[in-house]
């Protein structure tokens, strides 16, 4: 009863037209934010009030490899899956839709295939006796089985594969907002094609080139189950590092101190990203 | 007529089963204002995307000196191109923008920064060099286009209906500076457009356009004054067309009888036309007046309207047989208040200055 | 003409050549499980010595998969809905609402998408471990539903942008109730948007795993718990046939979305 008559009087105390975003804000405020301010409330009081916990964090050679190694794969993932990412992106947004709508469907496929799926393909696919080592060594291009598999090229291998449609879908739309006929005034300009890519092309996609690959970065640092089952022990990265001590270690304090690190660097960034897609004139390559 | 310089050769362009462009052919001479007039999918777009470098032509040639364009890439055929929509680069600011060209072809900086700058009081936008195109009007885009454009000397420069987004006395201020620009570089200009009044005011010679053909190559005069078809004299200035009947042609002068019966001579026929046969007389508005001159034609016309627009008047008659006719006097041809709506009445023309087409 | 598909040259031939490469590089693997679990090696040797259905019939024989199907299945649905409803109505609050902080509350409600989600999961395991609702149904349910309520908020409030309200105002000076007129009116006209809500949601409940590897216990787990384990202990090709059979459920979902889609969108 009391909370009832709490919530009628907050509801008529509330501004035009937000009563529907009620329930929405308390499952998210309940059931969200109050756990996640809870557990970052623990990384300064577990075991006892106080800093021990980021001392701990900072101090430990062991950590700081693992905050490291969590950009470097990040920082690499990022800038394979632009490169690769790009010249599909241009292909798909000038391409006839009969044959683009084909690769759209394989990356949808791709996309919405259940992760661990996706992850345990590869990790099939890349172990020593996989099909990749078995064909390599059958064409005589390697002798030993290459380590595929739990280290940087696994966990690289895999998070591309995982990240790419996120980097693909948005960069199709940046290309396609740019008019082909600036292209073509830059042509009869006099521009070789290489000059008008560097020039032209390349500048007016970097607003979104920037954006998507700020998100696949962010994406990449909090990720957990492709390093964990293509990676390996010494390239740990943070989320499993933070799973791990808090499910085997029961090292609460230390947990919520590492994953209050990640989540400020992945707010920070995410509203940096979100100032890039706002922003109005492109970020510009000059 | 001197050279030719530029050359389009039975230039033909087919998508599929439709044909863009039927054989065009045309010899541009140097330093010639050459504007493709017509409706728009008439293939005159076509035809300068061919000459840029869009698109190959099915067939035919395109020859700048004697000597083929088509297997130069676009970025190698040194020719000025100014679009519809500014196609500015947004990312650059205007003086890059114009510098563009010259640093892609490797020119010194120190020549890049004069002929910045010659082509920016060239355009008269010498203050704005550091603006970025967004920040510009549509008007000062354009012209920092053209600036663009000209700023590698090219001896062609195309313009593809550069100023039809623009609003009617910007296209006004820029059509001026067009032609100032025309004559103090004499490049060879050809141009596009679908506005007749543009392509009278801006060009040597216009070549009509009509469904992929030209319709008719000539100066503004020529076209206006002379049209060699109805099409023609209908999308060059203002004309009244009447149902007639060809009666004969003796020495060049055609007789012919309107559907209310009445006889008009000394009329110019367009092709040799047979007894009896249907045709339509084509008559421009100011060609018409109320006051019968030396050698005129009448024609019994019920006054519809009259309307007063300061330099001159417009008159709405009609004839017994329901067509409308329009009719604006030159000043010294009336007395502006003479005309009055009323039936019985009747506006004259010369027969010298009528012409007739088949219908 | 970078940007002109027909005069590319060469440089056609190559994006194209490349793009054909990383779509094979997309589709792949997810031929490739398909093809092992037909195959009869257990150490999933490639191309396999012969065909078999035995890891399907394991698969099925084992109660563990069914009911960790089964799971997911009721969990997922559940939060769907749920992410639906909720969304739904916050979606007409973020958009129609005049409101200070409408933007703030927006990110908020969006933030679950954003936040890396093993902070969430130990952040919601701590939290529901203490008010007893770790191990259960229900806080399953919860923590999935906080999780796909940006999936059903995204789409439901681009398809509300894109509606003009004034058809809702004609059908209220037409005489409907303004609750009869968003029932008749505005729910279907936005319904492609809530359809694709529906969609995302249950495939946020579905493939979720890392909120499920905490709060999963020994008799509650979902499917991707249950491969999670099977892929710790060893690549057993039942996991093939299992992750065949939810490529099978992705297809039909994407088949189903684009007949639905343009069913709807007539």
């Amino acid at each position: 009863m009391h909370g009832n008559s709490l919530r009628r009087g907050s509801i008529a105390g509330l501004p035009a037209g937000s009563g529907g975003a009620l329930p929405a804000l308390v499952l998210v405020g309940l059931f969200f934010v109050v756990p996640v301010v809870a557990l970052l409330l623990r990384s300064v009081t577990d075991p006892e009030p106080g800093l021990q916990n980021y001392a701990a964090l900072f101090g430990s050679g062991t950590y700081v490899r693992v905050f490291l190694n969590t950009f470097l794969v990040a920082a690499v993932v990022t800038a394979v899956t632009i490169v690769v990412a790009f010249p599909v992106a241009w292909m798909l947004a000038i391409m006839p839709p009969a044959f683009g709508s084909i690769v759209f469907g394989i990356i949808i496929l791709s996309m919405w295939t259940n992760l661990l799926t996706r992850t345990y393909a590869w990790m099939v696919l890349l172990q020593r006796t996989g099909v990749i080592n078995r064909t390599l060594m059958g064409m005589g291009i390697t002798q030993e089985p290459l380590p595929l598999i739990n280290n940087l090229t696994g966990v690289t291998i895999g998070m591309v594969y995982i990240m790419l449609p996120f980097m693909i879908l948005p960069l199709v739309g940046t290309l396609r907002a740019i008019d082909p006929m600036t292209l073509r005034a830059a042509a009869l300009c006099g521009a070789t094609p290489f000059q008008a890519f560097r020039r032209i092309l390349l500048p007016l996609s970097l607003p979104g080139i920037a954006a998507g690959g700020l998100m696949v970065f962010v994406m990449s640092l909090g990720y957990f189950v492709t390093p964990a089952l293509l990676g390996g022990t010494s390239n740990m990265m943070l989320a499993e590092m933070i799973a791990q001590t808090v499910q085997s270690l029961l090292n609460w304090g230390l947990g919520s101190a590492a994953a209050f690190v990640l989540l400020v660097v992945t707010m920070a960034l995410y509203v940096l990203q979100l100032r890039l897609v706002g922003g109005k004139r492109p970020a510009g390559g000059l | 007529m001197t050279k030719p310089f530029l050359s389009i050769r039975a230039v033909r362009k087919t998508f599929g089963a439709f044909v863009a462009v039927h054989d065009v052919t045309i010899d541009v001479p140097k330093g010639e204002f050459l504007t493709f007039l017509g409706p728009s999918g008439s293939g005159k777009s076509t035809t300068l995307y061919a000459i840029a470098g869009f698109q190959d032509p099915s067939s035919g040639d395109v020859l700048l000196e004697d000597k083929s364009l088509l297997s130069v890439p676009s970025h190698k055929r040194n020719i000025g191109m100014v679009f519809q929509r500014y196609t500015l680069f947004p990312h650059l600011s205007v003086a890059e923008n114009v510098a563009f060209p010259l640093r892609v072809r490797h020119r010194p900086d120190a020549e890049v920064k004069r002929k910045v700058a010659d082509m920016l009081s060239l355009v008269r936008l010498e203050n704005f060099a550091d603006r970025f195109p967004g920040a510009l009007s549509g008007g000062q885009q354009q012209r920092v286009a053209l600036a663009r454009a000209l700023a590698y000397d090219p001896p062609i420069l195309l313009m593809d209906e550069p100023l039809s987004a623009l609003d009617k006395k910007l296209r006004q201020e820029i059509q001026a500076e067009i032609r100032r620009i025309h004559r103090e570089t004499g490049v060879t200009i050809l141009y596009v457009t679908h506005d007749q009044e543009e392509a009278l005011h801006l060009s040597d010679r216009i070549a009509l356009f009509k469904e992929g053909r030209i319709e008719q190559i000539g100066t503004g005069e020529d076209l206006y004054v002379r049209p060699a078809s109805e099409f023609v004299a209908g999308f060059i200035g203002n004309s009244n067309f009447l149902p007639a009947e060809h009666l004969e042609t003796a020495a060049g002068a055609a007789t012919v009888r309107l559907a209310d019966g009445s006889i008009v001579t000394g009329l110019t026929a367009a092709e040799p036309f047979s007894k009896g046969q249907k045709v339509r007389l084509m008559v421009r508005p100011e060609a018409l007046s109320l006051t019968p001159g030396p050698a005129s034609a009448a024609l019994a016309v019920d006054i519809v309207d009259t309307a007063f627009f300061g330099d001159r008047r417009r008159v709405v008659a009609r004839t017994p047989g329901g067509d409308e006719i329009d009719v604006r006097p030159t000043s010294d041809t009336i007395d502006p208040a003479g005309a009055t709506a009323g039936s019985g009445q009747r506006i004259f023309f010369d027969p010298a200055a009528a012409f007739l087409f088949p219908a | 003409m970078l940007l002109d598909y027909n005069r590319l040259g060469w440089l056609r031939v190559a994006l194209a050549g490349f793009t054909m490469l990383v779509a094979a590089f997309l589709l792949l693997p997810v031929v490739f499980i398909v093809l092992l679990s037909f195959g009869s090696s257990r150490w999933l040797a490639f191309p396999p010595p012969g065909w078999t259905l035995k890891w399907y019939q394991q698969l099925f024989a084992d109660p563990a998969w069914i009911d960790a199907a089964l799971t997911s299945a009721k969990i997922a649905a559940m939060s769907a809905i749920l992410a639906v409803v909720i969304g739904l109505f916050a979606s007409f609050a973020l958009v129609r609402g005049e409101f200070r902080g409408r933007q703030v509350l927006r990110g908020l409600l969006l933030t679950p998408m954003v936040l890396p989600v093993v902070v969430f999961a130990i952040a919601a395991y701590a939290f529901f471990l203490r008010i007893g609702l770790a191990g259960t149904t229900v806080g399953f349910v919860i923590a999935h539903t906080v999780l796909a309520l940006p999936f059903a908020i995204i789409p439901i409030t681009a398809a509300l942008e894109g509606f003009d309200k004034s058809i809702e105002d004609a059908a209220i000076v037409c005489g409907a109730s303004p609750l009869q007129a968003r029932l008749r009116i505005t729910l279907p006209s936005i319904r492609i948007g809530i359809f694709s809500a529906a969609i995302f949601s249950f495939l946020a409940s579905w493939d979720e795993v890392v909120v499920a590897i905490f709060m999963a216990s020994p008799t509650l787990q979902t499917l991707p718990v249950k491969i999670w384990g099977s892929l710790r202990a060893d690549l057993s090709p039942v996991v093939a046939a299992a992750s065949s059979l939810l490529v099978g459920l992705t297809l039909c979902l994407m088949i189903v979305t684009a007949l639905l889609r343009r069913k709807l969108s007539r």
